[in-house]
């Protein structure tokens, strides 16, 4: 099954964050739970966590772009 | 947040009794023949030589006091005079153990440690040294007063010069040592070591502490000295100083400038704040050493001493030093005298037996030494006699000079009434700085500072939409690409405040900077709003510059007396020889509710002594905070916390990328109009531009914007050749109206501009209540409606449509009910 790994909600007003570190490539393993990009808002920086494992499959947003709140970033396959 | 130090549970979930590293009391045992044997006895005559120098400096203001008049003179003395008479022990010992290097602040009662260190560093100092310190200051007016009046020759002349200058300062004369700025309390001169008394009880502990942080980072050498009282333990202030100046990461974090601060809290217990007892009273300690135990694992290093044997204090202050210039400070001391003299001169010691005062008698500082002195053989009677007569007559020659005018002229206000005015301020900046600091990592490599670079330096796009703060730089990158350039070009800044490092500060204005910045450049203070601007201040006096942060302007009240009393005072109260580089930033906060909202500008505006601005755009923000870090004078810099992702929306050529400053004090005019004027402070800027937009669309009315951005100083030419052509004029800031600034500006301006005025200038703030929390802060702060009813309503009648606030009430009827 394809799980996308979607921009959280970072906080009531942004609407975008900045891609600033994949942790991870495609085709590499990950566990639910495992730390897998890094974000960064205006305020602060965070690490979005895988929402299953299984292996990403693709990668959406490249390093160093926006994306919007609620954009799929990457799929997780989970076969 | 260090990420490196773990918690783990295991470790805190185990079975343990805590231990304390022991607090030795009256430990010294050094038998005097071997003391002797190592000082001589020329320097013991001069412990008591300096003793009694104190005592007779201190009974003759006690004698003006209740007499007014001392050997044969008479004089007025109107000003205070908390005398230490029975603790010159611990004085005198202390400096004895003391460098020049070192450097003590005091409290209220500090005459005697004042004395005692200038008498150190005078012994210590070769007389060139001390010739030129006194050719330095006040031009050589204050040593050509000696010379003339007193005389002397080598260290005797450097004697006279430091107890004229004190006197003159006493006195409030112009060539007193602080331009008769301080006064008794607040007497200093730093060349000998001698830092700011203070009049605010345990006010030092910050200062010294921060003074210490200086040191440590500027490797000066030497140590620094809070000096307190007893009472003082009672004071929130000090326990912060003693924690902040113990804080674990001076060990565990800062690398190659890894060491506790060279700081000695110094208490001169004499049992008494003013008439409550300490011991068995108004205290929880029985011994005050004790309180070291509370602060870290080595307890301070805290000893109790006898502060009644300057022997026993000079060696404990030896050891102590010692450990703090090992790297493993701070260090207490808890040196128990006797005050023999009142309180102060209106003392009528109806707090304490007679008994008591009798027990002591026994154990005056002077009566003890001498007589070890003469049963030694190290003083004759004789000998005795005759430096009693020397240090009368030098006092003598010294009060006699102090009370002349012709030696010691009065400070003549009447002459130059803006005198002192003039010392509130140097008006000084620093150049743009330019010496690189050793960094962790090259700013380029900052993610931060790649993201700032692919943004928009202009916040509206080519068909005017707002650009999102993460495509365009906003105010929160104004403001850290200032505290960027200052920082990596400025070795002597330090930044700190609440989690300032990885968190970036609450708001993440230093986000990234932790990955450039070495923890003794930027660090996470305790939460101890007292001690960081207290240490801020210390910092800034002993030659660094401070950028400190609270995280909400609320918290102002946890450091009132820091900021109100300490950053506001000593560049005035020196009479412009110390300096106060202090930055404070503070958010001005929202959606949180009554004790996180609060736009409390006036009341540091109120202070005087203190810079203070509100810029409201990423240009402002940028270019004042610039002006704020090279500013030789102490600032208050808000910023509002629902401006920090503002883009630039003023400035179409964006904001410069390159460092710039914009000069405090000048309104700037964000639109241009000509029926009426609004000035704002703070983030009513964007309000009063979207009215004046509907003003101009559906009233017809042209709106003209002007955005004070600076609060102290402010030139108000600029509002007022805008009242000139408007003739009517609304200040809107979110502050609750009464006593808020823009009421001080509205006095002015009605004052000022009266003949061009068709109508009273007009405040709209927010109500005199509490600020609610998010759903309900529409109804508080001023709105664009609120801004169209009092434009069309007021101004404009004719123009008057319905109420589109919620503004509907009488403020003269709120007045009279408290609101
Ligand atoms: C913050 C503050 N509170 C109160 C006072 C008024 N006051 C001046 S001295 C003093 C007693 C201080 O006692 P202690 O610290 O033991 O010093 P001592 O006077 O005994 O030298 C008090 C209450 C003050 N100056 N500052």
């Amino acid at each position: 099954m394809d799980i996308p790994l979607l921009m959280p909600q970072l906080g009531n007003e942004t609407t975008e964050a900045e891609l600033t570190e994949w942790l991870k490539a495609v085709g590499d393993a990950v566990t639910e739970g495992e730390q897998i990009l890094v974000v960064t808002t205006t305020k602060l920086s965070m690490e979005i966590e895988a929402p299953a494992s299984g292996t990403i499959k693709e990668i959406v947003v490249p390093e160093g772009d926006l994306a919007e709140i609620g954009a799929t970033l990457a799929i997780i396959s989970t076969e | 947040m260090p990420k490196e130090i773990i918690v783990d549970p295991d470790l805190m979930r185990q079975k343990a009794t805590l231990a304390f590293a022991e607090i030795p009391v009256n430990a010294y045992a050094t038998p005097f023949a071997e003391e002797r044997a190592r000082r001589g006895d020329a320097a013991l005559r001069e412990i008591l030589r300096h003793m009694l120098i104190i005592r007779a400096f201190e009974s003759m203001l006690a004698s003006f006091k209740a007499t007014g008049s001392y050997a044969g003179i008479s004089f007025n003395y109107k000003g205070p005079a908390h005398l230490s008479i029975g603790q010159e022990g611990a004085a005198v010992g202390a400096a004895l153990a003391l460098k020049p290097e070192d450097h003590i602040f005091g409290s209220h009662r500090s005459h005697g440690e004042f004395i005692a260190k200038g008498l150190s560093t005078i012994a210590q100092l070769d007389e060139p040294a001390l010739n030129a310190i006194m050719a330095e200051h006040q031009d050589g007016g204050l040593l050509r007063s000696v010379q003339q009046h007193i005389g002397g020759e080598g260290k005797a002349l450097a004697e006279n010069f430091l107890l004229f200058g004190l006197l003159a300062e006493i006195f409030m004369r112009a060539n007193g040592f602080n331009g008769g700025m301080g006064g008794s309390m607040h007497a200093f001169f730093p060349p000998f070591g001698a830092f700011p008394n203070n009049a605010i009880v345990g006010g030092s502990a910050g200062i010294a502490t921060g003074a210490a942080l200086r040191k440590k980072l500027s490797g000066s050498g030497g140590i620094t000295v809070a000096n307190s009282g007893d009472g003082s333990t009672g004071c929130g202030p000090v326990w912060e100083a003693m924690n902040f100046a113990a804080m674990a990461q001076l060990d565990t974090l800062w690398g190659d400038k890894k060491g506790g601060l060279p700081v000695l809290f110094f208490f001169n217990n004499n049992f008494y704040a003013m008439g409550g007892q300490t011991i068995g009273e108004t205290m929880g300690w029985d011994r005050l050493s004790r309180i070291g135990a509370a602060i870290n694992p080595a307890s301070m290093h805290a000893e109790t001493v006898n502060g009644t044997n300057p022997l026993a204090v000079a060696d404990a202050v030896a050891r102590k030093r010692a450990l703090l210039l090992e790297g493993k400070g701070p260090a207490l001391l808890d040196v128990e005298c006797y005050r023999i003299s009142g309180h102060s001169t209106t003392d009528t010691n109806v707090y304490r037996s007679r008994e008591e005062m009798q027990l002591w008698e026994a154990h005056d500082p002077i009566v003890l030494f001498e007589r070890a002195l003469l049963d030694e053989g190290v003083l004759t009677e004789d000998s005795l006699a005759a430096m009693r007569d020397t240090v009368a007559a030098q006092i003598k020659a010294i009060t006699s000079a102090a009370v002349d005018p012709a030696a010691a002229p009065i400070v003549d206000v009447r002459a130059d009434p803006t005198l002192i005015g003039r010392l509130m301020f140097s008006n000084a900046e620093i150049p743009v700085p330019e010496t690189p600091a050793p960094l962790l990592a090259a700013p380029e490599t900052s993610a931060r500072i790649r993201q700032n670079a692919k943004k928009a330096r202009f916040g509206l796009s080519e068909s005017g939409e707002k650009l999102s703060a993460m495509r365009a730089i906003t105010l929160r990158d104004g403001l850290f690409e200032s505290v960027l350039h200052h920082m990596v070009n400025d070795p002597s800044l330090i930044a700190y405040g609440e989690e300032c490092r990885e968190w970036g500060g609450a708001f993440g204005v230093y986000r990234g900077l932790s990955d450039i910045l070495p923890y003794d450049r930027l660090f996470n203070s305790p939460i101890s709003e007292a001690a960081i601007v207290a240490t801020a201040v210390g910092h800034a006096l002993e030659g660094g510059r401070s950028l400190v942060e609270l995280m909400y302007g609320d918290f102002i009240g946890r450091a009132g007396d820091e900021i109100f009393n300490q950053m506001a005072k000593w560049q005035s109260m020196s009479a412009g020889a110390l300096k106060v580089p202090v930055v404070l930033r503070c958010s001005i906060g929202s959606k949180y509710g009554a004790q996180h909202s609060q736009d409390w500008s006036a009341l540091v505006a109120h202070i005087p002594g203190l810079k203070v601005l509100y810029p409201a755009t990423p240009y402002d923000a940028k270019g004042l905070l610039a002006s704020a870090l090279s500013s030789e004078d102490p600032v208050v810099f808000f910023e509002s916390q629902r401006l920090y992702d503002v883009v630039e929306q003023f400035r179409t050529e964006g904001v410069p990328t390159d460092y710039y400053r914009i000069p405090m004090g000048e309104p700037d005019i964000k639109r241009v109009g000509s029926d009426v004027t609004i000035l704002t402070i703070g983030p009513s800027l964007y309000s009063a531009i979207a009215a004046a937009e509907q003003l101009e669309t559906h009233h017809g009315l042209s709106a003209e914007i002007i955005d004070a951005r600076s609060l102290v100083p402010f030139n108000y030419d600029t509002v007022l050749e805008s009242v000139k052509k408007t003739g009517r004029i609304l200040l809107v800031s979110e502050a609750s109206e009464r006593g808020s600034f823009a009421m001080t500006l509205s006095a002015n301006i009605a004052r000022f501009a009266f003949g061009d005025l068709k109508a009273a200038p007009r405040v709209l703030g927010s109500p005199n209540w509490i600020v609610p929390g998010a759903e309900m802060e529409t109804t508080y702060f001023p709105q664009v409606e609120d801004i169209l009813d009092v434009v069309t309503g007021e101004f404009f009648p004719e123009k008057r449509s319905n109420r589109r606030g919620v503004r509907d009430w009488n403020d003269l009827d709120l007045a009279r009910r408290a609101l």
